[in-house]
């Protein structure tokens, strides 16, 4: 049976009835009033998903289409996306990424009449995005945005790549849209180049394993359809675009897509927009998308990611995760674990342990993560017995075992991100490798350890009463 | 980040920042997030840069 949201729904009001909140109050999300509860929320720490029963659409009307938010705010829901335990939130859950990525399950094709995302088709004057709750999200953003995932189409080799990019509501059929130079914008950059319009189609709200699918490190070429269907763990179900026909296809059980055209020869300004660094991406010249369809089930959901929070940081770090795994493990076969953490936007920060054997592994193993993701600015490398989920340990072990003038190196001129502030230079940043390993080639200090035979006899309860245990801060 | 330069909006004094290369001295009005005003840079009462 095909990946619903729906289906998502009822799996986690089962497993984790608490990470589910529905919201029953009516709420105008361009106002900033949904953005202003998940920073209350994240003011004391909390991060449930919360649903919107009574959402304002862009005409101030109550919307037709309640409001999903902050839905991947915690690694638990996405382990439970992924089918697992939520428990497996760390480590197995970025191993299992791995496992999954390394292989393409194909995606199938079904009849339009049977496809859910069909069951309501407006195209052109009756396609109106301001029908939806779209939110407007920090206090410099010109509009209201959409951040979910356009699809686009490569002209030459017919791969459909996928990939979370902002669009700013100019219209209710027009949409800006930022790319950074990545595979969405060689697509567009190529079909550019012959002066033709590049066919996008926006999924707006789909189960979230699609979404953690879609954000895989695969190189340019790689179909993300069947890429998606991997980490899915099923055939992701295709159906015929409105616009193109069969000549594009879009995802048959997403709640909502928009269809259009981005323009080969349209520019105009947009943003500010509040970014994954936390930053504001400067006000720009960007390219423009006429909207030309809007298909969606009967009771769809309207999707959002909170851009610069919990919600968009631990979505996209869990994929790289096991992406980089992957293709570090290839090269340093001792790898144990990646960690992207929250302190570097679950991009900018690498964390990666290895069981060294010889000096100079460290280096491969940063390189290739370099090498491998072009958002990675600063990895640091450890041994085996420290736990990259747990910064605090990583920390340390950069504390202790690391030497400034030995152990740290600086990459000048290499591929950035465009939203980096730091960078001083609109493409090139600057990488840095921490070695926080322990050398092989010298005696080293031994780490302290109470022995295990004293840990195993010597419990707590048997000294401290389980009333008095649980007061304890 | 590209070098970015910080204008006023003259209509409501909202400070912004945009792209250098793409938008300070290209006669191309600009966006002002907050009144929606639209503005050519050299209109802004500050640009720091």
């Amino acid at each position: 049976m095909a990946k619903k949201l729906q289906d998502f729904f009822q799996n986690l009001r089962d497993r984790l009835p608490n990470d589910l909140l529905t919201i029953e109050r009516a709420v105008a999300p361009a106002d900033y009033e949904v953005t202003a509860l998940l920073q209350h929320l994240e003011n004391e720490q909390r991060y449930p998903a919360l649903l919107f029963e009574k959402p304002r659409n862009l005409k101030g009307e109550p919307s037709s289409f309640p409001l999903l938010s902050n839905l991947f705010a915690t690694r638990r829901r996405c382990a439970l996306a992924l089918g697992m335990d939520p428990d497996d939130e760390r480590l197995p859950l970025s191993l299992e990424y791995a496992r999954r990525e390394e292989k393409m399950i194909a995606p199938v094709t079904i009849p339009v009449r049977e496809a859910p995302v069909k069951e309501v088709v407006k195209r052109g004057e009756d396609a109106d995005l301001y029908d939806f709750p779209i939110v407007r999200h920090h206090a410099m953003d010109p509009a209201p945005y959409i951040d979910m995932t356009p699809v686009m189409k490569d002209p030459d080799e017919g791969f459909y790549n996928i990939a979370f990019l902002r669009n700013m509501v100019k219209g209710p059929r027009r949409l800006g849209i930022h790319m950074s130079p990545r595979h969405n914008w060689q697509i567009y950059r190529k079909n550019s180049e012959r002066a033709r319009p590049t066919p996008v189609a926006i999924v707006i709200s789909h189960h979230p394993a699609f979404y953690l699918g879609a954000l895989n490190v695969s190189p340019f070429g790689v179909d993300d359809y069947g890429r998606v269907g991997a980490i899915m763990g099923e055939s992701l179900r295709l159906t015929a675009s409105e616009t193109w026909g069969d000549d594009f296809k879009v995802p048959a059980d997403a709640e909502i897509v928009i269809e259009g055209n981005l323009l080969p020869d349209v520019r105009e300004v947009e943003a500010p927009f509040g970014e994954f660094t936390g930053y504001y991406g400067p006000q720009r010249v960007r390219p423009v998308i006429e909207v030309t369809a809007i298909t969606h089930r009967r009771e769809a959901v309207f999707q959002h990611t909170f851009v610069g929070h919990r919600d968009n940081w631990v979505l996209g770090g869990i994929p790289k995760e096991g992406s980089l795994f992957n293709l570090i493990r290839g090269i340093v076969p001792t790898t144990k674990a990646v960690h992207f953490p929250i302190s570097g936007c679950c991009r900018y920060h690498c964390y990666i342990s290895i069981d060294k054997k010889v000096d100079g592994e460290t280096k491969q193993a940063a390189l290739a993560a370099l090498a491998g993701c072009d958002f990675v600015k600063h990895v640091i490398v450890v041994d085996a017995d420290i736990d990259v989920f747990n910064e605090q340990e990583v920390l340390w072990a950069v504390a202790t075992r690391l030497q400034g003038d030995q152990d740290v190196d600086i990459i000048k001129n290499v591929k950035g991100n465009t939203l980096d502030p730091s960078q001083t230079d609109s493409i090139m940043t600057t990488k840095m490798i921490l070695d926080a390993t322990r050398p092989v080639g010298r005696p080293f200090a031994a780490r302290l350890e109470v022995p295990k035979e004293a840990l195993k006899k010597t419990k707590l309860e048997d000294f401290i009463p389980p009333s008095v245990l649980n007061g304890l801060l | 980040m590209a070098k970015i330069f910080w204008v006023t909006c003259p209509q409501c004094q909202g400070d912004f920042y945009c792209h250098s290369e793409e938008l300070r001295h290209k006669k191309i009005q600009l966006l002002c997030p907050y009144c929606s005003h639209r503005f050519l840079d050299e209109e802004s009462p500050k640009i720091v840069e």
